[in-house]
């Protein structure tokens, strides 16, 4: 064995084997809309969990930010109720009381110039006493139009010694004009690299596992296109109906609310080349490929609805309209299924059907691939009548994990074929818990890995499918409501595959 | 943490391993009647558990059924018994999978191998691996080195999964592990329990590169396999260990200045055993920490 000295300028040998954890740098994470529900429900639940796991910066501060009255206790106290209500862990007081001496509140309103003074000011403390070295997360937790003045403040007041990250909610924008503005605002003051635009569908386990399904197993790969594949559905199914979010769902709708992000970006994880690398610019590269493909449906391919009264887990709901905060003749769909083609040459001719809405008959998104039935069965046709095509299924939520329909022969005398199921559920396999997707999304924030967020290109396409699909709604006006409550949508929805020959498969 | 709905077992005297099979398709069955339950495995889990060990060997394996859905066969080796047998205790746990209405069933087999039944043990195993899967091999105790059953369970293993803290004497023995590296994977509870400490040594580099002596507080194996581990990284073989003994790794001290306390508790013994379930492959800077122990 040598006993020569060690070069410093070589890399840490000590480092090799360790799993070194993602820890990232030191830093400050600032929330606006502090006060809000998600804060309360999805950030700090979600920070707690990354403390209970020590995956936080080793030096870090929280600012909250909002316009509702307080100080750094009573948000401390406030955001303890909500870890105790909303995180996934048991809660520790130990861990607890380690995070929460690192969160602080200011109580301000970034339309008026002294709250930038108050954040400057504050950041600036917390970065001599905690080390932070001018190391900023800011997090627009706000509602649309609040962004521009708080992006101008911070942009004009950057701090240049760290690095800056600006993460941005859904919707960015409305249509594509607004995306652009909203991009162009953004791009003023921040670099594209440092804007992170979360979907959270894309920090769900089984979404990113969607690529692990493909591009990690070699038997799925060659049968994965136009030759093999009959159709996929991608349905994404809420019971829940518009809550208390009138004022939001009236000008956004099903199409706005779900179709043009999570609903696209499963189909562009669905339907994308495989990257040649695992890094951010690699996906998001192969993603809006997809996206530019993806042809405008004709208007008899796109079908909306808007649920009526019915029944959802026996009680009896009221109808959109009559949700409190909608127009009593409110035109705005909370039900959207569209025939969609990504014309390539993998998938030229194969049907994305894709459907979403909200009050269906229940919680589930699923994304199932149809494949070709065999071509020449060689039994009788009534032993295998109980057959249907193999069916690759995701399910992304709830019951995580993935399926597969085959034809096995039922015990006994004969030969009668039946379809069963081979699954694989996360939750009997890997049972360690699965992370919520704010965990993986802040932590991904702070390390500088924007792979499972939205990039401005990928927006504004998804923004030009969905802006030629609402300029065509403007020219008939349906008959609304015309789907009961706990169904799968309005009959049209149906007479969409049934016309092709297909059926929408249960859930 | 999920709840166990239904625990089966069955219980046979001077068994076929064929009786072992179909008792555990009974129990999984009956598991399943009520509602829906899968038979999902991450590996075959042998251990190899001589009398002393038995109690320690079956209190390990509480909470990671949970963790690594397998099916688990415990062998209980009694060679001096008067009569040439195996006694068998099937075992099946129906879990419950979160947010379902299905279950999971895992098997645990408990063999004791009586009289020369113990001497050919691969060929007790083998009718029950699991297809297509990995094998871990978690041996209880030192190893009887270059003895005929652990010769035969290492070449139907992936991985031998050790606890040199449980050996009389190190570091003599680890040249006969280093043995066994070609073979099959190898991993070291005591080197799993060294890993907060190694983290941490690893945030002093570079000062810690002209370390001369190092002085552990804590079960030899562990000082041993630390100081082999800062021999190797280093390419230093003139780092003195200074031991002192105690029940679990306490401290570390670089020549004679204590390194302050790594970050996090130390982790449960289950999970320890748990992460070491998860690494498939060779560990090559445990494989040349051992081998620094001895060189």
């Amino acid at each position: 064995m040598s006993t020569t000295a060690p070069d410093r300028q070589q890399e840490n040998p000590l480092a090799e084997g360790l799993a070194l954890r993602r820890t990232p740098d030191p830093c400050a994470l600032v929330i606006f809309g502090a006060s809000g529900d998600l804060t309360h429900k999805k950030l700090m639940p979600a920070l707690y969990a990354l403390a209970v796991r020590r995956l936080l910066p080793p030096r870090f501060a929280i600012v909250g930010v909002a316009r509702t009255g307080g100080d750094d206790g009573s948000f401390r106290e406030d955001m303890a109720n909500a870890v105790k209500q909303h995180a996934r862990d048991p809660f520790r007081q130990d861990v607890w009381d380690e995070l929460a001496a690192q969160l602080h509140y200011l109580a301000t309103d970034f339309a008026d110039s002294s709250g930038e003074d108050k954040l400057h000011g504050l950041l600036g403390e917390l970065d001599e006493k905690e080390e932070l070295g001018g190391k900023r997360v800011f997090y627009l937790a706000v509602p649309p139009p609040a962004f521009p003045t708080i992006v101008e403040a911070l942009g004009k007041r950057r701090d240049e010694r760290g690095w800056t990250r600006l993460v941005v909610e859904k919707p960015f924008g409305h249509d594509l004009a607004s995306a652009k503005e909203l991009t162009a605002t953004l791009l003023e003051y921040f670099k594209e690299e440092e804007i992170f635009r979360i979907d959270h569908y894309l920090g769900k386990e089984t979404v990113q596992n969607m690529l692990a399904l493909r591009f990690a197993n070699g038997i799925f790969e060659p049968i994965w296109n136009r030759q093999f594949v009959d159709h996929v559905q991608i349905t994404v199914a809420e019971s829940i109906g518009i809550e208390a979010r009138a004022g939001y769902y009236e000008q956004a709708g099903a199409i706005r609310d779900i179709f043009q992000n999570h609903l696209l970006q499963l189909l562009a994880l669905t339907a994308m080349e495989p990257p040649i690398d695992f890094t951010s610019a690699s996906v998001h590269n192969e993603k809006v490929k997809v996206l530019r493909a993806l042809h405008t449906p004709a208007p008899r391919s796109v079908v909306r609805g808007q649920y009526g009264r019915g029944f959802i887990e026996g009680e009896e709901v009221v109808a959109y309209r009559e949700e409190a905060g909608v127009a009593a003749e409110s035109m705005t769909e909370t039900f959207v299924a569209a025939k969609l083609y990504v014309d390539n040459w993998r998938w030229a001719d194969t049907p994305f059907y894709v459907r979403m809405g909200k009050r269906l008959a229940r919680h589930e998104t699923t994304i199932a691939i149809q494949f070709k039935e065999a071509p020449h069965p060689p039994f009788e046709e009534s032993a295998a009548e109980g057959v249907r095509p193999n069916v690759l299924v995701v399910h992304v939520q709830p019951d995580e994990g993935v399926s597969l329909a085959i034809g096995a022969k039922v015990p006994g005398q004969g030969m009668t074929i039946r379809t069963v199921h081979m699954d694989f559920l996360y939750g009997g396999t890997f049972r360690t818990g699965m992370p919520e997707a704010y965990e993986r999304l802040i932590l991904d924030t702070m390390l500088g890995d924007s792979t499972l967020f939205t990039r401005a290109d990928e927006v504004e396409e998804q923004w030009l499918l969905v802006d030629s699909i609402v300029a065509a709604w403007q020219r008939d006006k349906p008959s609304f409501p015309n789907y009961p409550s706990g169904t799968w949508g309005p009959p049209s929805a149906e007479e969409l595959l049934h016309r092709d020959g297909r059926a929408w498969r249960r859930p | 943490m999920a709840a166990t709905l239904k625990k089966l077992s069955w219980v046979g005297e001077d068994v076929r391993l064929a009786d072992v099979d179909a008792a555990l398709a009974q129990l999984r069955s009956e598991a399943s009647r009520d509602r829906p339950s899968m038979r999902t495995s991450v590996m075959t889990h042998i251990a190899w558990v001589p009398a002393d060990w038995v109690e320690q060997a079956r209190a390990a394996l509480e909470g990671m059924a949970e963790r690594h859905p397998s099916r688990t066969i415990l062998l209980f080796p009694e060679p001096d018994a008067d009569d040439n047998r195996i006694d068998a205790r099937a075992e099946v746990e129906r879990w419950e999978v979160p947010d379902t209405d299905r279950g999971l069933v895992t098997e645990v087999v408990e063999l004791t191998l009586r009289g020369s039944r113990a001497e050919a043990p691969a060929s007790i195993i083998e009718p029950l691996l699991i297809s297509d899967l990995p094998v871990f091999l978690r041996w209880r105790g030192e190893p009887p080195w270059g003895a005929q059953q652990l010769e035969q369970l290492v070449d139907v293993t992936d991985r031998l999964i050790v606890d040199s803290i449980e050996w009389a004497e190190v570091p003599g023995p680890y040249r006969r592990l280093a043995e066994l590296f070609p073979r099959c994977a190898a991993s070291d509870i005591a080197w799993a329990r060294t890993s907060r400490w190694r983290s941490h040594l690893a945030t002093l580099w570079p000062a810690i590169g002209d370390v001369r002596t190092v002085g552990v507080r804590g079960t030899a194996a562990q000082a041993w396999l630390l100081c082999g581990w800062l021999r190797s990284r280093l390419g230093r073989d003139d780092i003195a260990l200074e031991h002192d003994p105690a029940e679990q790794l306490e401290g570390v001290l670089l020549d004679g200045d204590a390194v302050p306390l790594p970050p996090g508790d130390p982790p449960a013994p289950s999970d320890v055993l748990s992460d070491e379930l998860e690494r498939f492959t060779p560990n090559p800077v445990y494989e040349a920490a051992v081998l620094a122990t001895v060189e």
